[in-house]
């Protein structure tokens, strides 16, 4: 069974915000809307041992994600390779879905009225190609495949590091693991 | 540009404030049907809780980023506000039909049937409560809302729907007379009893959230004691909303027992703005609090330079 995700190396993160960039481009985001922000943690520790790093933040897409549910209208939806999505068509702006994210990662479009996030760029790895963020990342940061592949390069990842996943204790299961 | 908010605002607080004042009126008239002996609250009561409910409907939808979409938010049967909207909607339903029994109309033929008063209140009763206390549940479930997560909002709300729908019947009574009359005298007792748990309660639930939960959930409960909510919450809702109407309420004197109602409705209210602001805490990640500092709020003059 498929099930897509994505392994983030923080090592690698330069903080550069590129795939901040290529995200709103490509999805043609307003000003005020931003799926995938990169936020800087630190400088922590004391000098001369001081330490900084960055954090890419987008959707969890959760196993367990508390959105659909809260979703009234099912625009909110989870597909069978556990990517969640929001169907625009069906959403009615109640917002209960953005109340019951504990990350964050979804917005009201003031335009539309409606609520959008990220999708993993569906539209992208459904014809073999990767999500921008992870295609423009030039330290390879990002790597997205079959978490159930256990020849995939997130599940090698995944095995063979220490990674963390984010809010672990609230029982989401994000597909989004972190190496530090 | 629009700098609207990206979490509830002050319209879905009034929702909540008239579905669950309307909920705590269909409990009160039906408690008082099924255990009076078929004795009933005034009609300006029995007909004001489903009106109530209607005009908390109408502030959900004025909510809504889509309004004309409201249809779909019946369709999920897992989500709290699905249950709350077919809820609702039955029990606005049956409430009306209840309480028209009273008008003086021969188009009313279901006055005459056998039972019907006391089938109407089961009805009432049952759907009166989940309206009352579906807002609390809707909100304890958020995981990522330190403030609201667990099972202490939803007694808060359903004790605050409780009061403020036996508030809103004391006024009532003061336009319609209730048939009821003895049990309409007693409401202000029942009034002060309720702040007083109300108070105990919410006392309670500040102090465990400050002291006994997560680091965010301290920060949040900090928020109602110390920082921006405090005195809206400290003179507005304890001593406004509690404690002044606890203590008229108890004056054996008709119109301190109003101005208790009232203000009770009033601490009402000031509860849910209170509750619904706080939803802006989140767990937040770690330097997202920093990064969302320097996003644009809409009014930066390059913004409106090229954009427009």
């Amino acid at each position: 069974m498929t099930r897509y995700a994505m392994v983030i190396d923080t090592r690698r993160c330069i903080g550069c915000h590129s795939c901040t960039v290529a995200c709103k481009i490509h999805n043609e985001l307003p000003a005020e809307m931003v799926y995938n922000p990169v936020t800087t943690v630190g400088p922590v520790g004391k000098f001369p041992n001081l330490s900084l790093s960055f954090l890419p933040l987008l959707c969890m897409h959760c196993d367990n994600p508390p959105c659909v549910d809260a979703c009234p209208s099912t625009a909110s939806q989870q597909r069978e390779d556990g990517v969640v999505f929001v169907e625009d068509s069906k959403c009615v702006g109640c917002l209960s879905c953005i109340m019951a994210c504990p990350y964050g990662a979804r917005h009201h479009n003031h335009e539309s009225g409606t609520v959008a996030k990220c999708d993993f760029c569906k539209h992208r790895f459904e014809i073999g190609k990767q999500p921008h963020c992870v295609a423009t990342c030039h330290q390879k940061a990002r790597i997205f495949g079959d978490l159930d592949n256990p020849d995939s390069d997130v599940s090698k990842l995944v095995k063979g590091n220490r990674t963390v996943k984010l809010l672990s204790e609230l029982d989401t299961r994000p597909s989004v693991f972190y190496i530090y | 540009m629009s700098n609207k908010h990206q979490t509830w605002g002050w319209m879905l607080a009034v929702d909540f404030f008239f579905a669950g004042a309307g909920g705590g009126m269909l409990v009160t008239a039906a408690l008082v049907e099924l255990l009076g002996g078929g004795i009933r609250m005034s009609m300006a009561g029995n007909l004001l809780g489903p009106a109530f409910m209607c005009i908390g409907c109408g502030f959900l939808i004025l909510e809504l980023g889509k309004p004309f979409r409201v249809w779909r938010v019946f369709m999920n049967p897992k989500a709290i506000l699905s249950v709350g909207a077919w809820t609702m909607s039955v029990a606005v339903c049956s409430a009306f039909l209840y309480g028209a029994m009273a008008l003086p109309f021969p188009q009313i033929f279901w006055r005459d049937w056998a039972g019907i008063g006391k089938i109407l209140a089961v009805v009432n009763l049952i759907t009166g409560l989940v309206v009352a206390t579906y807002p609390g549940v809707l909100l304890g479930r958020q995981k990522g809302r330190p403030f609201w997560v667990g099972p202490g909002i939803m007694a808060l709300f359903m004790l605050s729907s409780l009061v403020t729908g036996i508030a809103a019947h004391y006024l009532c009574g003061l336009v319609t007379p209730a048939p009821a009359a003895a049990v309409w005298k007693a409401l202000p007792g029942v009034i002060a009893l309720l702040l007083g748990f109300q108070l105990v309660l919410w006392i309670g639930y500040i102090w465990i959230k400050q002291s006994g939960t997560t680091e965010a959930e301290s920060l949040a409960a900090k928020r109602w004691t110390s920082g921006e909510m405090s005195f809206a919450f400290k003179a507005g809702f304890l001593s406004l909303g509690t404690l002044a109407p606890l203590v008229l309420a108890l004056f054996p004197n008709p119109a301190a027992q109003a101005a208790a109602a009232a203000l009770v409705l009033l601490g009402g209210i000031i509860m849910r703005l209170l509750v619904i602001r706080s939803g802006d805490d989140r767990t937040f990640l770690p330097g997202e609090k920093r990064y969302n500092l320097r996003l644009p709020t809409g009014s930066e003059t390059f913004l409106h330079k090229n954009w427009h």
